[in-house]
């Protein structure tokens, strides 16, 4: 084992310079030597955080700020990639529009529903775990490549869904390629995957003592406005928690509207989701400066939603040990 | 959430490994000393007889192996623009028209001029196929294969209509519509005379080359005017009013080019559009009898049609193997056992010897398109100067162009004003 002599002729470049800087030095090494062991099991981490997110991600903050079609090196062209987003391009705005559509539909409505099945399993329900399991199912399947094919074949033209309306008499459309419904079948699969926020809510109405619930229905209060005044206000940490995470995970939604628009937006642009239009730029039309400009607005824009929402969450988010 | 994505990764990943256990699994001989890579794009047809010939070529020089890598079409460029930018080219590259002159001319594809003679032996080659391969001057891919744009047609249905074609050669758009609307009325609910193609950029071209117009100019800018699109749109979507094609919503279904889901092969019509080499694979998928006929014709009769070449070989620039991969590249276009594997799969061959080896061994769909080619060859125009950069581009803009003008969002001028505008801005920024 090393002694505190060995440190300090280690550190020899420290001692040239004043001693207390010496001292210092040797301190870090001592620290360095003693956590060593400790970074060597970080270092699979490391690498990838390095390698994988932080130069990749400082790369592409460069390359915003070039043109780069891949064949040929990238190209500095100061903000022209912003500029163009902004003030020129149509299709940016278009796909802004439907994945604000989509966010702004499919999150509450994924809430609500999730809500709704963490309350109606709350009640001690026989055989509660099996039935978690099952709601949480989809999941787990959902954001996958498979589920979309499924949705694909249940919303296509002789799909599952248009041999129901036969049976009662209507013809139904082509959802899935219809720009009225394509996206309408998009959120419905969103909905669909309510499993996350809906095991989360579980677990916050676990929280919530019933002693308030009893007190509250000696004093004559409805299962409403028990709703209403306990479960709500109590839960609401939760319900923020799931919003934040649910509507970022809605603003980057690609699977579903890459395999379902077979990957170009169709029809009409109507699927055609940011994350989906940054993928065609990059990768159908090579733009990756471009592409990587898109995707930092999508940061700066999520970021912007996520601020609003912690700043609001003072009004209406209330925290049980904050006692205000 | 991220563990979306990584689950995203980890499948593609897990393919990737899987791909590569099948590539490590493929056998190669312990005496090789060259490793060439060859990449195409394809279908598991295409994959199989690809696979078969690099074999042949590895058993006749156990000293060359081949490591192969095949995607579909839409996946191949990523991957290749991708391997460009890290400098790791496979050796010898599948190329299309709509992109040989742009890698050409970036410097990422081998000047192939002066293997010619020496491994490259085409002595037999079809000067005009030769030549398509050609950029500034010098020879930088071989065509795979010659085909065209075609009408495919359900032939057993066609028969049982009485339906009788006129000469193929002359046939109007007058002569189409007639057709559709004298056999509309007996097709089942659901069933329609032809697919509606406003959207697809060949039928497009086709439309203005008739017209005395192009896709796009020698310098690169679009070749024809508001009129002329608006004259294809307006053909289409009457036939659309009339009942002749599926509604856009079915129609929609068909924008990603799988054959298996173009409208025909749905059932949705008994006439749709295709390139001509696609017969085969698309006959597969289907019971009913199939044949190809050429697109309908304008006033003037002036040929739109032309012979494309619908692949070229060619070679990294980058490649450290430059004379083995040249003759692999020989091999794949020349070689007569070679083509008894390939056959036509990928076009009618350029090279006079192979194609006479090669005939009387063709099955009878294999036929009908050579006959299809053979008929067509006597009313086609010279080949179109070489998409701009962006052109692909503008071919996917047609898909929601178009279906503005199909759903009824926009009026036929409208969104041929709005596609044209469109498309000159695309071709700026290219």
């Amino acid at each position: 084992m090393a002694t505190v002599a060995d440190a300090t002729t280690i550190a020899a470049p420290g001692r040239s310079q004043s001693a207390a800087s010496g001292r210092a030095g040797s301190r870090l090494r001592r620290g360095m030597r003693r956590n060593a062991a400790g970074y060597l099991f970080l270092l699979p981490w490391l690498v990838g955080f390095f390698g994988l997110t932080l130069i990749p991600t400082i790369a592409s903050l460069y390359l915003s700020f070039t043109d780069y079609d891949l064949l040929t090196a990238p190209r500095w062209n100061s903000g022209e990639n912003y500029a163009y987003a902004f003030f020129q391009d149509g299709r940016f705005w278009s796909a802004l529009g439907v994945t604000f559509h989509y966010v702004v539909w499919s999150v509450p409505l994924k809430l609500i529903v999730a809500l709704a099945l963490a309350m109606a399993l709350d009640r001690g329900v026989r055989g509660i775990s099996v039935y978690r399991a099952i709601f949480y199912l989809p999941s787990l399947l959902g954001s996958s490549v498979a589920v979309a094919v499924l949705w694909r074949q249940i919303f296509g033209d002789a799909g599952v869904v248009n041999q129901l309306l036969v049976l009662v008499g209507l013809n139904g459309p082509s959802w899935i390629t219809h720009p009225d419904y394509a996206l309408w079948t998009l959120i419905a699969l969103a909905v669909w995957q309510f499993g996350s926020p809906m095991i989360i809510f579980l677990a916050g109405l676990r929280q919530i003592p019933q002693d308030l619930h009893e007190a509250a229905m000696m004093d004559g209060a409805g299962p409403v406005r028990r709703f209403l005044k306990i479960t709500l206000p109590l839960l609401a940490p939760v319900i923020f928690f799931n919003l934040v995470l649910q509507t970022i995970d809605a603003f980057k939604a690609f699977t579903p509207a890459f395999i379902v628009s077979g990957g170009n937006g169709s029809p009409i642009d109507s699927t055609l989701f940011y994350s989906l239009y940054l993928y065609i730029e990059a990768f159908a039309n090579f733009r990756m400066g471009y592409a990587a400009a898109l995707a930092w607005i999508l940061l700066v824009i999520i970021s912007a939603f996520t601020a609003l929402a912690f700043l609001t969450s003072r009004y209406w988010v209330y925290y049980e040990d904050e006692g205000r | 959430m991220t563990n979306r994505i990584s689950r995203r990764e980890f499948g593609r990943l897990s393919v990737a490994g899987m791909s590569l256990a099948a590539l490590g699994g493929l056998t190669r001989p312990a005496a090789a000393e060259t490793t060439l890579r060859y990449v195409w794009w394809g279908n598991p047809d295409r994959d199989k007889r690809t696979n078969a010939a690099i074999d042949l070529y590895n058993k006749k020089n156990p000293d060359v192996s081949v490591d192969r890598e095949s995607y579909a079409w839409a996946d191949y460029w990523p991957k290749l623009a991708t391997q460009a930018a890290g400098g790791n080219l496979p050796d010898v590259i599948q190329m299309d028209y709509r992109y040989i002159f742009e890698w050409a001319r970036r410097g990422q594809l081998a000047d192939l001029t002066p293997m010619l003679g020496n491994q490259l032996k085409l002595d037999n080659f079809d000067k005009n196929q030769l030549n398509s391969g050609m950029i500034d001057g010098k020879l930088y891919g071989l065509s795979m294969g010659g085909n065209s744009v075609a009408l495919v047609y359900n032939k057993t249905k066609y028969d049982e209509l009485k339906i009788a074609l006129p000469d193929p050669l002359s046939w109007t758009f007058d002569d189409f519509i007639k057709i559709g609307k004298d056999v509309q009325p007996h097709l089942p609910d659901g069933t329609h005379f032809t697919a509606n193609k406003g959207d697809n950029e060949s039928w497009l071209e086709m439309f203005v080359r008739q017209r005395g117009k192009a896709l796009y100019t020698e310098d690169g800018q679009l070749g024809f005017a508001l009129e002329d699109i608006v004259a294809f749109w307006t053909v289409m979507t009457d036939m659309q009013k009339d009942g002749l094609t599926p509604p856009p919503d079915v129609q929609a279904q068909d924008t990603t080019g799988a054959l298996e889901k173009i409208m025909l092969v749905l059932g949705k019509a008994i006439t749709d559009f295709t390139n001509s080499n696609q017969l085969v694979a698309i006959q597969k998928l289907m019971q009913d009898q199939l044949d190809l006929t050429s697109l309908p014709n304008q006033e003037g009769n002036k040929p739109g049609q032309y012979m494309k070449p619908s692949m070229f070989i060619s070679q990294s620039a980058t490649s450290a193997e430059a004379e083995q991969s040249a003759k692999l590249l020989n091999f794949m276009v020349t070689d007569l056992d070679a083509a008894d594997v390939l056959q036509i799969e990928r076009g009618v061959s350029a090279d006079s010897e192979v194609l006479k080896h090669i005939e009387p061994g063709l099955t009878d769909v294999q036929r009908r398109m050579t006959g299809y080619l053979t008929t067509l060859a006597k009313h086609v125009g010279p080949l179109p100067p070489p998409p701009p950069k962006g052109a692909g581009e503008i071919q996917q803009l047609l898909y929601p162009a178009y279906q503005a003008v199909a759903f009824g969002r926009a009026s036929v001028e409208d969104g041929a004003k709005d596609f044209m505008q469109r498309a000159t801005e695309i071709l700026k920024r290219a």
